[in-house]
C-alpha cells in the first residue's frame, strides 16, 4: 500500500492536544503537606501526519514514555486529550486495531511458546487466527525454529524481535514504538531500522522515541524534542538541525588549524581534538573550510560529518538549563 | 468473548504451577485414604469425627478430604489463582499488550475473572472426586455412615456430596473477589495471595473467639463448614443458605472495587 504525498499531508494520524499528566506519590495529604504530585507531561500538543516518520526525542525522564503511554489510553491524562486518525482515544478504542505498538520492553508470557504468545495476544484482541499477517511477521523475528521454544529461554535480543513481529501482525497503518532497538546489538539495530524505513516506504506511519539521536536521524523525517514535559521544538529533522552542523577535522597541524578556522567566517566554534579538530559550522560548507585550511598549508588527513541531531538536541537542551 | 476466555485458559491450565496446585487437591485424598488404610485407628476414639468414620466406606473419604482442605489449602490455591490473575501479567510487562489492543478494560477483568473462577472450581471438585476413587479402592462402596450415626444410602450420599462441594466452591467466591481485588492494585502476585490470605486468617481467628457472639456472623469465613450439618439427622440447612447469601456482599463490594480501580488505574508497568 502506498500513500501518495498529496493525501499524506492531510490526515493527522496522530493529534495531541493539550496534553498533561501530574502523577502523584500516593501519599495522603497531611498538615502542612500537600501531595503536588510530578508533573510528568506539561501541557503538549503534536501532530503526526500520515506518512511521516516522527522521533520524540528527550532525556531520560523527560516524559516521552509517558506521551506514548497517554496516546495508548494506558495512563488517563490529567488534562487534554489525544487522537489517532481523528478518534478520540480511551483505554480499549477501537482504532487500536490499526495500531502497532511496542511499548518500552516485550512482555510475553514466560511459560508459552513465541508462536502461543503471538496467538494469545491475537486473539485477546477479539480478532480470527487467519486475518493475522502471519507470516511478514514471522520473517521479521527471524526466529527460525526457537519460534516453537517458550519465551522463558529467549535472549533479550530474541524477546524483542518477537514484539517487533507481534507489532505487525494486525498490518498497523501506524506504528507506536518506544525506544524500539533497546538491547539489541548493532546488526539487529541495523535490521530494525531498514525495517522501521520500509514500513515508511509503503506508507505507514510510525512514531517512535529513543533517545539515541543518531538513530533517529538516520529513519526520521519529523522529530519533537521533549525536554522536563514539555515541548522545546518540532518539525523536519533538516529544520531541527537547521543550517548548523560539525565536522572532525584531522589535520597534521592542529595549533595552526585553530587559528586559521577560527579566523573564518562561518565558524561558530572550533576545539582541538588531537589528532583534530571538532568544528561547529553555520552556513558554510565542508569544502570551504577545507579549502581553507590547505590554503593555509594545513594537511587535511580526513573529514568526516559529526552527529548534527545531537549537536542540535545539545543545543537546545543547554537553552533550557539557562 | 468466549475465544478470548478459551485462550486465557489455555494460557493459565497448561502450565506448572497449575498442575501442581490441581495435583495437590488431587493427591491429598489420596494421602487421607493411604494414612487411614495403612496406619493404626483408636479403639476408642474419644470424638467422632469424619476421619474416624472414614474407613467404613470410600463414599465417606469425600467428606474427610472436605474438611481437610476446605478452609486452608483450596484457600491457598483459590487466592492464587485469583491473586495472580492481574498482578501477574503486570509482573510478566505482558499487561500493557492486552490492554493496547481493542478490547476494553472490562473485558480483560471479565475473562481473568471467570479463568479465576473455572480453575478453582476445578480445584474444589477434584477434591471429592479423587476421595471417592481412592476410597472406594481401598474401603469399598458402601453406605455413608456419619460422625452421629445416621447412615446415608450410596445414591443419597452422592448428592449431599456433590451438594458439599458446590456449597465449598461457593464459600471460595469471597475469596476470589477479594484476591482478584488485590491482583488489580498490585504488581506482585505474592502481595495479593498474601493479602488475602491475611484477611482469611483475621477472619478464621475473629471466628474462634465465642465472646464476639452472633457479630460472628458476618465473618467471611464464618459459615465455611456449614455443609457439615448436610450429614447430620435431622438435617439443617439455614447455616448453609446464610452461608450462601453471605458471600454476595463480599463478592460485589470486591469486584466493585477491583473494577473501579483498574478503571482508573494508570498502567505504569
Amino acid at each position: 500500500m502506498t500513500v501518495t504525498p498529496a493525501t499524506a499531508n492531510d490526515v493527522d494520524a496522530i493529534a495531541l492536544r493539550n496534553l498533561s499528566k501530574r502523577f502523584h506519590e500516593g501519599r495522603l495529604p497531611s498538615f502542612g503537606h500537600t501531595d503536588e504530585g510530578v508533573l510528568a507531561v506539561d501541557d503538549l500538543s503534536l501532530d503526526v501526519r500520515e506518512g511521516q516518520i516522527f522521533g520524540l526525542i528527550g532525556p531520560n525522564g523527560a516524559g516521552k514514555t509517558t506521551v506514548l503511554r497517554m496516546l495508548l489510553g494506558l495512563v488517563h491524562p490529567t488534562q487534554g486529550a489525544s487522537y489517532i486518525f481523528g478518534e478520540k482515544m480511551h483505554p480499549g478504542s477501537k482504532v487500536l486495531r490499526r495500531v502497532g505498538t511496542l511499548v518500552e520492553t516485550p512482555g510475553f508470557v514466560p511459560h508459552m511458546s513465541g508462536m502461543e504468545n503471538l496467538k494469545s495476544f491475537w486473539l485477546a484482541g477479539g480478532d480470527s487466527w487467519k486475518d493475522a499477517n502471519i507470516g511478514p511477521a514471522l520473517e521479521i523475528a527471524g526466529l527460525g525454529t526457537a519460534i516453537d521454544r517458550k519465551v522463558r529461554t529467549y535472549s533479550k535480543g530474541m524477546q524483542q524481535r518477537l514484539a517487533l513481529a507481534q507489532v505487525l501482525l494486525n498490518r498497523p497503518q501506524l506504528l507506536v514504538l518506544d525506544e524500539p532497538t533497546v538491547g539489541l546489538d548493532p546488526g539487529e539495530m541495523r535490521d530494525v531500522r531498514d525495517l522501521i524505513r520500509r514500513l515508511g516506504q509503503e506508507g505507514s506511519t510510525i512514531f517512535l522515541s529513543s533517545h539515541i539521536l543518531a538513530e533517529l536521524e538516520l529513519v526520521c523525517t519529523h522529530a519533537a524534542v521533549m525536554a522536563k514535559g514539555k515541548l522545546v521544538a518540532s518539525g523536519t529533522v533538516e529544520e531541527l538541525i537547521g543550517g548548523r552542523q560539525s565536522v572532525y577535522v584531522e589535520v597534521d597541524d592542529v595549533e595552526r588549524a585553530l587559528r586559521v578556522l577560527q579566523a573564518t567566517p562561518g565558524v561558530i566554534r572550533a576545539e582541538p581534538e588531537p589528532p583534530g579538530v571538532a568544528v561547529a559550522l553555520d552556513g558554510i560548507a565542508r569544502n570551504e573550510i577545507v579549502a581553507a585550511l590547505v590554503h593555509a598549508g594545513v594537511g587535511v588527513e580526513t573529514v568526516s560529518t559529526r552527529r548534527r541531531l545531537e549537536d542540535a538536541f545539545l543545543g537546545m537542551m543547554e537553552g533550557e538549563d539557562a | 468473548m468466549t475465544g478470548a476466555i478459551l485462550v486465557e485458559l489455555r494460557k493459565q491450565l497448561f502450565r506448572l504451577r497449575t498442575y501442581l496446585a490441581i495435583g495437590a487437591m488431587i493427591a491429598i485424598p489420596v494421602i487421607i485414604t493411604l494414612s487411614l488404610e495403612f496406619g493404626r485407628q483408636p479403639r476408642h476414639p474419644r470424638e467422632q469425627t469424619f476421619f474416624v468414620v472414614a474407613t467404613h466406606s470410600g463414599l465417606n473419604v469425600p467428606l474427610a478430604a472436605l474438611v481437610a482442605t476446605s478452609t486452608f489449602l483450596l484457600v491457598i490455591v483459590v487466592a492464587l489463582f485469583a491473586g495472580a490473575a492481574i498482578s501477574e501479567e503486570s509482573n510478566w510487562g505482558s499487561l500493557r499488550y492486552l490492554l493496547v489492543r481493542p478490547v476494553s478494560r472490562s473485558r480483560l477483568l471479565a475473562t481473568k475473572l471467570a479463568v479465576a473462577c473455572a480453575l478453582s472450581f476445578i480445584a474444589a471438585v477434584v477434591i471429592p472426586v479423587s476421595g471417592l476413587i481412592a476410597g472406594t479402592f481401598f474401603f469399598g462402596w458402601h453406605e455413608v455412615l456419619t460422625p452421629d450415626f445416621t447412615v446415608f444410602s450410596q445414591s443419597e450420599a452422592l448428592g449431599r456430596i456433590a451438594l458439599a462441594t458446590l456449597y465449598v466452591a461457593w464459600c471460595m467466591t469471597g475469596v476470589i473477589a477479594l484476591a482478584f481485588m488485590i491482583s488489580t492494585m498490585t504488581d506482585t502476585t505474592l502481595g495479593s495471595v498474601a493479602g488475602s490470605l491475611g484477611l482469611v486468617i483475621i477472619s478464621q481467628v475473629m471466628n474462634a473467639i465465642d465472646s464476639l457472639g452472633n457479630n460472628r456472623t458476618f465473618l467471611i469465613t464464618h459459615y465455611w463448614r456449614a455443609w457439615e450439618q448436610l450429614f447430620q439427622y435431622p438435617t439443617e440447612t439455614t447455616d448453609m443458605v446464610n452461608g450462601f447469601l453471605l458471600q454476595i456482599p463480599y463478592v460485589v463490594v470486591f469486584l466493585a472495587l477491583a473494577w473501579w480501580w483498574f478503571h482508573r488505574r494508570d498502567i505504569l508497568t
